[in-house]
């Protein structure tokens, strides 16, 4: 697959000494959904500003489709879309009017404009509401609207800064829903997350960023794999300890398993055990019937695959704290316009 | 070519911001009440102006409320320009302004659009302010021509004195600032030069600071237009001064507009 964006030693040092991005490289596939996960302050919106030659950059170069994004700035305008963070609409005006404006500054003729704006509008399912302002709609409606204005110009490549930040459960679904169908149809996106699921759900690739270095770059399986384990975690009943005890010891036994643990340890009302393994499904069975054959009762038994919070976790060692933020900044005691 | 694009640009968002105006139709009369408080109450309290013999001398009118028209139109024009550059403040504040940075548009379109809205705003405010003038017995010398050369005047000068607005909003992004920055430079200058008092009346160093204050030659354009009828080289000194303001502050906003990275 031919490589759509191109990053390579990417710098942004804001003043003297802000360092945002710190010698980034990595390359997007025409056709995939490409992922940057992160916690808040990684570097993700600064790389996406660069790369939407929103921000220019301190040094390195970056390319989109063949197009430097410094010499070639409008060029590479006419075949991206972009949609921030902050759900660029304006309020005041309808949906229609919304959409028609972008229309207007990619030049579309207004005929065409017109049959275009309609279309999206459906696929959106903002139809109905299409002539109402944007005041009375929902954050989901806002974001839906949002990603379709930076559609109007079929864009090559798509560009969404963390999409999903701050909408309810339906609209995110709403969101991803809509994100894999553009990507079915053909369209190449790059999309900033601070949400592990988002990412795993999403992505075809990505790269796990921190304080503005990549630290792991893959497919979310390849990326697991690093972690490399499943995990069988069994419960029993709270009084039965030599059950417990009992079940390490045949657990031991198994083929196949790296490491037993009592969960049990540091957590009181927990009597259990955790089992990691290189192969999860294909345990379970035996786990089951070795502890039938020794006639020891299990409360509950749970087979996990490691998530992409374990790969984070290993390689920053901290966990992905989500922040949420509000959508609309308009800051305190000030109305937006 | 190019022209027609960024011309078709300009209209875009200048009907945008047309249309955002005319769903709040509030935000028209909002900014004229201060003015029309120094209208209606500020003349009545020092109406005994218009008898001193010197002024009349000096103004060709007895009626001060006639000639402080002119300084009301300004504050006007002054109050409307403030809000050229909060606009400006809260798309950057709402991420409108990034969706239309990232479009192939020439990045000066925006600020044009704006702008032409904003004078479309002045023009409708001054109507406003002229209509109740003619209310309170304010008649205009010089006519029809007269009248349309002050909404000219009015407009042009508004342009150049959103560029200031403009400057303040793109370089703090914050509206509270641009706002501020706005008040306290508008009533000063007014004071500080010929349209709350000829200028033969002022004391002598406010003379010399209000011949270097545009402020001055806009008045003195509008007072001629409405006391005395069409005196062209009134005229010209306001379109000068209209010029190098503009030339400034729209220059200096285009250029850090287009340099601005964030």
């Amino acid at each position: 697959m031919e490589d759509i964006v191109i990053v390579d030693n990417l710098h942004k040092t804001y003043g003297k000494n802000v360092i945002a991005v710190d010698g980034i490289s990595f390359t997007v596939k025409k056709g995939e959904i490409f992922g940057f996960l992160g916690p808040n302050g990684a570097g993700k919106s600064t790389t996406i500003k660069i790369l939407t030659t929103l921000l220019e950059k301190t040094s390195g170069k970056v390319t989109i489709d063949g197009l430097d994004v410094d010499a070639d700035q409008v060029k590479v305008r006419r075949i991206i879309g972009y949609s921030s963070q902050e759900v660029g609409v304006d309020d005041d005006l309808t949906a229609r009017e919304n959409l028609m404006l972008q229309c207007s500054f990619h030049h579309i003729p207004k005929e065409k404009a017109k049959t275009k704006v309609n279309e999206l509008l459906q696929t959106i399912r903002l139809a109905e509401a299409a002539d109402r302002r944007l005041k009375t709609f929902s954050g989901g409606m806002r974001k839906r609207l949002d990603l379709a204005s930076s559609l109007v110009s079929d864009p090559k490549i798509l560009f969404l800064d963390e999409p999903t930040t701050g909408l309810d459960p339906q609209s995110r679904q709403d969101i991803w829903e809509y994100i894999v169908k553009l990507n079915r149809e053909g369209m190449t996106i790059f999309l900033t997350t601070q949400y592990m699921e988002e990412a795993d759900r999403l992505a075809n690739r990505l790269c796990i960023v921190d304080q503005g270095k990549i630290v792991a770059e893959g497919t979310p399986a390849e990326l697991k794999a690093q972690v490399g384990a499943d995990k069988i975690t069994l419960r029993f009943k709270i009084d039965d300890h030599e059950g417990c005890e009992k079940a390490k010891e045949l657990m031991s036994k198994l083929q196949g398993i790296e490491a037993v643990g009592k969960c049990g340890d540091g957590i009181a009302a927990e009597n259990g055990l955790t089992i990691i393994t290189r192969n999860g499904s294909a345990l379970v069975t035996q786990v089951v019937r070795a502890l039938d054959g020794a006639g020891i009762n299990v409360e509950q038994l749970n087979l996990s695959a490691p998530t992409l919070d374990e790969v984070f976790l290993k390689l920053t060692g901290k966990t992905l704290k989500v922040v949420e933020r509000k959508q609309s900044t308009g800051g305190w005691g000030r109305r937006r316009r | 070519m190019k022209m027609m694009e960024m011309l078709s640009e300009v209209m875009a968002i200048f009907s945008r911001w047309n249309k955002k105006l005319l769903r709040q139709p509030i935000l028209i009369f909002f900014n004229l009440i201060q003015p029309l408080v120094w209208f209606l109450l500020f003349t009545q309290a020092f109406s005994a102006i218009g008898n001193i013999p010197s002024f009349q001398l000096l103004t060709g009118t007895s009626s001060y409320i006639t000639f402080f028209t002119a300084a009301v139109i300004i504050q006007t024009i002054a109050s409307s320009a403030l809000n050229t550059g909060i606009g400006l403040v809260n798309d950057f504040d709402s991420g409108f302004m990034d969706k239309m940075r990232v479009a192939p548009i020439n990045k000066s379109s925006i600020l044009f659009g704006r702008l032409f809205s904003s004078a479309l705003t002045t023009v409708i405010q001054v109507a406003i302010i002229l209509a109740i003038g003619l209310v309170l017995g304010v008649n205009i010398a010089s006519g029809v021509a007269g009248t349309i050369l002050i909404f000219i005047l009015a407009a042009l000068f508004g342009i150049a004195w959103s560029g200031i607005s403009l400057f303040v909003a793109l370089r703090t992004k914050n509206a509270e600032t641009t706002l501020s920055v706005g008040l306290l430079t508008t009533f000063p200058l007014l004071f500080l030069s010929a349209s709350v008092m000829p200028i033969g009346l002022l004391p002598s160093w406010v003379q010399q600071v209000a011949t270097a204050n545009p402020f001055t030659y806009i008045a003195e354009a509008f007072q001629s237009l409405i006391i005395n009828g069409l005196v062209w080289q009134k005229i010209e000194y306001a379109l000068i001064a209209i010029f190098i303001v503009g030339v400034l502050s729209l220059g200096a906003s285009i250029l850090l507009f287009r340099r601005k990275v964030s």
